[in-house]
């Protein structure tokens, strides 16, 4: 595997870490709901998911040799490296009514799966790992896939689930389309 | 310059810079490309990485001049050799990664092996394999090419008749100063690009930076509104320009800041505030004022900047209707760390496939490239004919300069150059269209 995605996840038995289904079951329901916001593009209702202090993290993609890896750090080109502040004009953007390359909308459907929940040593916050599929379909005939691995840090803020910390792995090296016109 | 297939064409038959139109073959027809890859993309330098990508011994990075993939590396003396990215014994890739260091490299097929430079050094079971006078190794590494270097950025070409870099570049080194060069320590790059593809072709990407000041306001009205809370504004005609030289061009105003406070962080504002009377000592009041204003930028063939966003990118061409994005984001090397990060953050925030800019920008080319699909649609000519009558003479700025940023006078200029180019049989066909007023002289006194 490599280095980019998180080394932690898959060969940990903690038994103390093992999270109740009906957390596993929430954290899923959360994740959906995410996922049906982002297709609809309800960015303002999707910011609401987020904590103030969000580090939404979506570093590029190197292809090197593995002799010459290293993780991403944020001092690089990334892109999504973005505070609550940063998302929020990105979605002020879409709704503005001169946001032509928006209209006609994009068609989306985000697929959300393999999703891991581990406890942490704070009881109010969660890790989740999860793979995020996102088919976008636009204009005639626009097809594009993106492949997330992410890995999120949830927190509960007066008894709901909020995202503190996204980090995206994408899998492609050239980004194949135009545009990333939504959120992973 | 020997013709690598015979020209058929005089490519000026597209390009008509006096009623000021184009013929949209030239964005569509697959021999067209063929002969750009030939006539350009072989013949022309061209902007290949910036010195502080590959700062140690070794180091390298891999990109593409035309469709012919290369590889950048840092030798032992600290210069730079540019090399066919292809080994001479079958053809494989040599070099499969972007970026890293090699102290040598193999070819994958039949483990071929290559110094950091290029040079062939062995060859796996010689002994067994090859007879004595079988191969020269001396004879038969990847084809080099000509490298030189301008204030951080390096460029090559394949061309052993092409003109110096100096003179290739002529004039427009006067401009690239204001970006390169208005702060002692010079520039670098950010770590990192982003690579992505849009489905146009190669030639609106670099038009789009060289004289479309136009667009910015209708195009990108929702994201100067999400990023500023106000529309971007008309320049008026006077005290803004086009100036091109040999298919280089920069259309800028002069108000001094509005590309520095686009990205809307007033941490950049400040650092440049502070910059500026000492950047006037530099360069002289002129190119201080120009460097932040409302700009946009291209060397010919393919490389584009904005000063002030600091975004850095070049445009590869991938076949008529398709092209390859790299975006980088280019800092002062003095900046503070913070500053540095600041602009890491709104540059990629703004012009990158995700950013807020260049999300705006992407279907406007491939609408421009994919409609010449219909016979009739492409034998359609468009029309290039904003600002035909604002050419000028300035006292201080070199090229040919037109008034008004709003204009196509250096679009128009850039079509020439590609003609010019397209249509020559050898470089000394090949015209200066400017009268150079820094030939063989510095662009900044020492
Ligand atoms: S193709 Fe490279 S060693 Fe044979
Ligand atoms: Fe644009």
């Amino acid at each position: 595997m490599s280095q980019t995605l998180s080394k932690t996840s898959g060969t940990k038995k903690n038994t103390a870490n093992h999270a109740s289904l009906e957390l596993i079951n929430e954290v899923q329901q959360f994740l959906y709901r995410e996922a049906r916001l982002l297709d609809a593009e309800q960015f303002r209702d999707w910011l609401g998911m987020l904590t103030e202090d969000i580090h939404y993290w979506m570093p590029y993609r190197y292809q090197r040799y593995r002799r010459n890896e290293k993780d991403p750090t944020i001092y690089e080109a990334s892109y999504f490296n973005d505070s609550l502040d940063d998302l929020d004009k990105r979605v002020r953007r879409t709704e503005m009514d001169t946001c032509r390359s928006e209209d006609p909308a994009s068609r989306f459907a985000h697929v959300i799966t393999n999703i891991e929940v581990e406890l942490t040593e704070n009881s109010d916050e969660l890790t989740v790992y999860s793979l995020t599929s996102v088919h976008r379909n636009m204009n005639e005939d626009d097809g594009h896939v993106m492949i997330g691995h992410r890995e999120d840090l949830l927190r509960r803020v007066n008894s709901e689930l909020k995202i503190a910390r996204r980090k995206i792995i994408l899998d492609q090296n050239i980004f194949t389309n135009k545009k990333l016109n939504t959120f992973l | 310059m020997n013709a690598i297939t015979p020209n058929p064409f005089d490519y000026h038959q597209f390009v008509n810079t006096e009623e000021g139109w184009i013929d949209r073959r030239i964005f569509w027809e697959e021999t067209i490309y063929q002969r750009e890859l030939e006539q350009i993309f072989a013949k022309a330098w061209q902007f290949v990485a910036h010195d502080s990508m590959i700062p140690e011994t070794n180091d390298f990075y891999t990109t593409y001049m035309g469709e012919d993939g290369v590889i950048v590396s840092r030798q032992k003396d600290g210069s730079v050799n540019v090399f066919l990215n292809s080994c001479p014994h079958r053809g494989n890739k040599i070099c499969l990664a972007d970026e890293g260091n090699a102290r040598n490299f193999s070819c994958n097929y039949h483990g071929w092996g290559f110094s950091p430079g290029g040079k062939l050094l062995g060859l796996p079971n010689e002994q067994i394999v090859y007879d004595d006078g079988d191969i020269d190794l001396e004879r038969w590494g990847p084809r080099q090419a000509r490298v030189d270097t301008y204030k951080g950025l390096i460029f090559a070409t394949f061309d052993e008749e092409a003109p110096s870099l100096e003179e290739f570049l002529g004039d427009f080194r006067w401009y690239l100063d204001i970006m390169l060069d208005h702060d002692e320590g010079g520039t670098e790059f950010i770590g990192g690009g982003i690579k992505s593809y849009i489905n146009a072709n190669w030639k609106f990407g670099i038009e789009n930076f060289i004289g479309d000041a136009y667009h910015g306001a209708w195009t990108h009205d929702s994201g100067a509104r999400a990023l500023m809370g106000e529309s971007l504004p008309v320049p008026e005609p006077a005290g803004s320009y086009q100036a091109s030289m040999n298919g280089h061009g920069w259309e800028f105003g002069t108000d001094g800041f509005y590309d520095l406070a686009i990205l809307g962080q007033p941490k950049i504002l400040e650092y440049y505030e502070k910059l500026k009377p000492k950047m006037a000592e530099r360069l002289g009041e002129l190119r201080a004022t120009i460097f932040g204003s409302l700009a946009s930028v291209a060397m010919f063939p393919n490389c584009s900047f904005l000063p002030g966003v600091q975004a850095f990118r070049v445009w590869l061409p991938r076949g008529p209707r398709k092209l390859e994005l790299r975006t980088w984001t280019i800092v002062n090397k003095n900046m503070p760390d913070e500053i540095k990060q600041a602009f890491n953050i709104a540059c990629n925030q703004t012009f990158n496939p995700a950013g807020i800019f260049e999300m705006d920008d992407g279907d406007n080319w491939e609408g421009n490239t994919s409609i010449n699909k219909g016979v009739v649609t492409r034998g359609e000519k468009l029309h290039y004919g904003c600002g035909m009558k604002r050419r000028i003479e300035h006292s201080e700025l070199p090229g040919v300069i037109y008034e008004s940023q709003y204009s196509e006078a250096n679009q128009r200029q850039f079509y020439q150059r590609w003609a010019d180019l397209m249509s020559a049989r050898s470089w000394d066909d090949v015209p200066t269209r400017y009268t150079p007023r820094y030939a063989g002289k510095p662009t900044r006194p020492e």
